[in-house]
């Protein structure tokens, strides 16, 4: 597997292609429960999320990932390297990110971050200036000389994903990571995983809140007691309803008379019209009433589904 | 930068930069660890607080030393057969074992946190694993012990050197100290950081390590004093001595210094009394690496 790594420790073109995840059958069994159940899957590269309600295995995986835990059954690559074969060499090209405090609370920002550099293979002197540049990136600058005791919880979250990515690993893995945050702490959050893929790092962030998946992320793998649910781009998840949003300003309500009148199922929700249409005559004729009343057109968009209603319906789907 | 962003100042967002430099795998790792688990200990990079229980204590072991040559160098013109001495090697090894308190103090400090504020699962997501963990504290701490212990030896004989009255003929007529007391305090370091770190392992609350490493030594050289005094009544022997944790790494000195069991020691008198020594050491050095390796198993079966 050497064979495989420059010098530099990064991986070997025929590597850098391969997929980022490649698991297979993969099965991890406790003696109480079964935890992961026969899951296979292939992930792309980028900012993918790990969806599930809590017990979904979500934990469990990341555990497997890291080498951390055995596999029952199964087999796991991650950027091309076998994970039970050299768990060492997977692991210098991972980052990550527990959802538990896990920072030793009476040192600096910067020495644990400096620290976590080194541990990762930095040399010391490079580990430090990276520390120092990471906790800029993440909004830390000025309160990196502080012991991580005195931080709030988002400042907390920031320093933890500071050491996850210090080492520049190809893969970042994130539990939960907006856990805790109030809603602007949770946006800056989100902001800086979906920075994340600009810089070259793909995520992979385990989380039951779809909405923030639904927001950074392009590729989605839901599991469901430690089953795959669905796999797949996001954008290709979200199917279209056959309901259409339509903004005519203040005439909302004349609209959605006149659309009755016409047998087109419509109503009012916040200054939007919602139409039921099927079929692109009935989108016609949606755009006719709209012409013959004179109304001006702000926007007309097909509304689609959300992740919850796909995480839901498939999940009943699924045997 | 135009004339008015230099003056009203400006920010730059320096965005992110890979690491394009060489990469140490878990050699490196380990010793990254090493040496902070040595700053920790030493409370480089802490409060000042936590700088004054090492370095007292060096200064509180190296004490004799400093006596040791200032007494050479007022009496250095005096008529003596033999100069006064105040404390020769061997002896001095033994006061090492102050630095009992000291590992009751590091060990905890440097073990029981990590468990405590959940660090292991970063530190094991990392190219490392639990035997590289368990080498790298134990080398942080028997690396300080070890320090702590010798840097006095050194200042004694190089003390003595300077006020005898030939430095060469003192370092020629001491060439076997130049390895008897490293190898006698590489015994001890090892001893005490085994010990040490294996108690705190147990337990992810200093406190309660700290107390539990001294409890077994004094429990345990309590126990063997008794015990050694019944048997020395009835039959002469002493074998209890074994059971004393806090000496073993004495017995082992003496054997390393005199090549056999000093006369006046409690073991005195019994049959292969320096072999069960060191049987007893090495199995109290494996049962604690044991349990090390035990407790650091990370990988979930």
């Amino acid at each position: 597997m050497t064979g495989l790594i420059r010098p530099d420790g990064r991986l070997r073109p025929a590597l850098e292609t391969a997929p980022l995840l490649r698991i297979e059958g993969l099965t991890k069994r406790y003696p109480a429960t079964t935890a992961l159940d026969n899951l296979s899957v292939e992930v792309p590269r980028g900012r993918i999320g790990l969806v599930g309600a809590n017990g979904a295995g979500k934990t469990t995986t990341f555990r497997l990932l890291l080498g951390l835990a055995r596999a029952t059954e199964g087999h796991i690559e991650v950027c091309g390297l076998d994970v039970a074969r050299d768990p060492i060499a997977v692991r210098a090209r991972l980052g990550y990110m527990p959802e538990h405090d896990c920072l030793p609370l009476d040192q600096t920002a910067a020495d644990v971050v400096a620290t976590f550099g080194e541990l990762s293979g930095l040399p010391a002197r490079a580990a430090r200036q990276r520390a120092s540049d990471i906790l800029d990136l993440v909004g830390l600058d000025e309160a990196r000389f502080r012991p991580i005791g005195g931080f709030s919880t988002g400042m907390r979250q920031r320093t933890k994903l500071a050491q996850a990515i210090v080492g520049d690993p190809e893969l970042v893995l994130l539990d939960e990571p907006t856990a805790g945050l109030d809603p602007v702490g949770r946006d800056d959050m989100l902001a800086l995983v979906a920075r994340l893929g600009s810089f070259g790092i793909s995520v992979l962030m385990a989380t039951h809140l779809l909405d923030d998946v639904q927001k950074v992320c392009d590729y989605v793998v839901m599991i469901d007691a430690g089953r795959l649910v669905v796999a797949g781009a996001t954008d290709s998840l979200l199917e279209r309803t056959g309901t259409v949003t339509v903004d005519v300003g203040p005439s909302a309500d004349v609209l959605v008379t006149a659309l009755g009148r016409k047998n087109l199922p419509a109503h009012a929700i916040e200054g939007l019209v919602e139409v039921t249409v099927d079929g692109d005559a009935e989108l016609d004729r949606l755009r006719d009433v709209i012409a013959e009343l004179e109304l001006p057109l702000y926007r007309l968009s097909t509304r689609l589904t959300s992740l919850d209603e796909v995480f839901l319906r498939r999940s009943e789907d699924s045997p | 930068m135009s004339a008015g962003a230099a003056r009203g100042g400006a920010v730059y967002d320096r965005g992110y930069r890979p690491y394009e430099g060489t990469r140490g795998r878990r050699g490196a790792a380990t010793f990254a660890l090493y040496k902070a688990s040595m700053r920790r200990a030493l409370g480089i990079r802490r409060s000042w607080r936590q700088k004054v229980a090492p370095f007292v204590l060096l200064g509180v072991v190296t004490i004799p030393a400093i006596v040791n040559v200032g007494v050479g160098y007022v009496t250095r013109d005096e008529l003596f057969d033999d100069r006064i001495e105040i404390i020769n090697y061997r002896d001095y090894v033994g006061v090492s074992s102050a630095l009992l308190l000291f590992v009751a103090l590091v060990a905890p400090d440097v073990i029981c946190p990590d468990r405590r504020q959940h660090v292991l699962p970063l530190m094991f997501a990392r190219p490392m694993t639990g035997v590289d963990y368990v080498f790298a504290k134990l080398g942080a701490i028997a690396t300080i012990i070890f320090a702590f212990s010798f840097l006095p030896q050194v200042l004694l004989f190089v003390g003595n050197m300077l006020v005898s009255d030939g430095a060469l003929d003192y370092f020629t007529g001491h060439l076997d100290v130049l390895w008897k007391v490293p190898l006698s305090i590489v015994l001890l370091a090892a001893y005490y950081a085994v010990v040490g770190v294996a108690i705190s392992s147990l337990t992810d609350r200093r406190i309660v390590a700290g107390a539990a490493i001294i409890g077994l030594f004094l429990v345990t050289s309590i126990a063997a004093g008794i015990f050694v005094g019944d048997f020395e009544a009835e039959e002469g022997e002493s074998v209890a001595a074994l059971l004393n944790v806090l000496a073993m790494p004495l017995y082992l000195r003496d054997l390393v210094f005199l090549g056999h069991v000093d006369p006046e020691s409690p073991l005195a008198g019994v049959s292969n009394g320096g072999l069960l020594a060191i049987l007893t050491y090495t199995g109290i050095l494996l049962l604690g690496v044991a349990v090390l390796l035990r407790r650091y198993r990370w990988v979930e079966r």
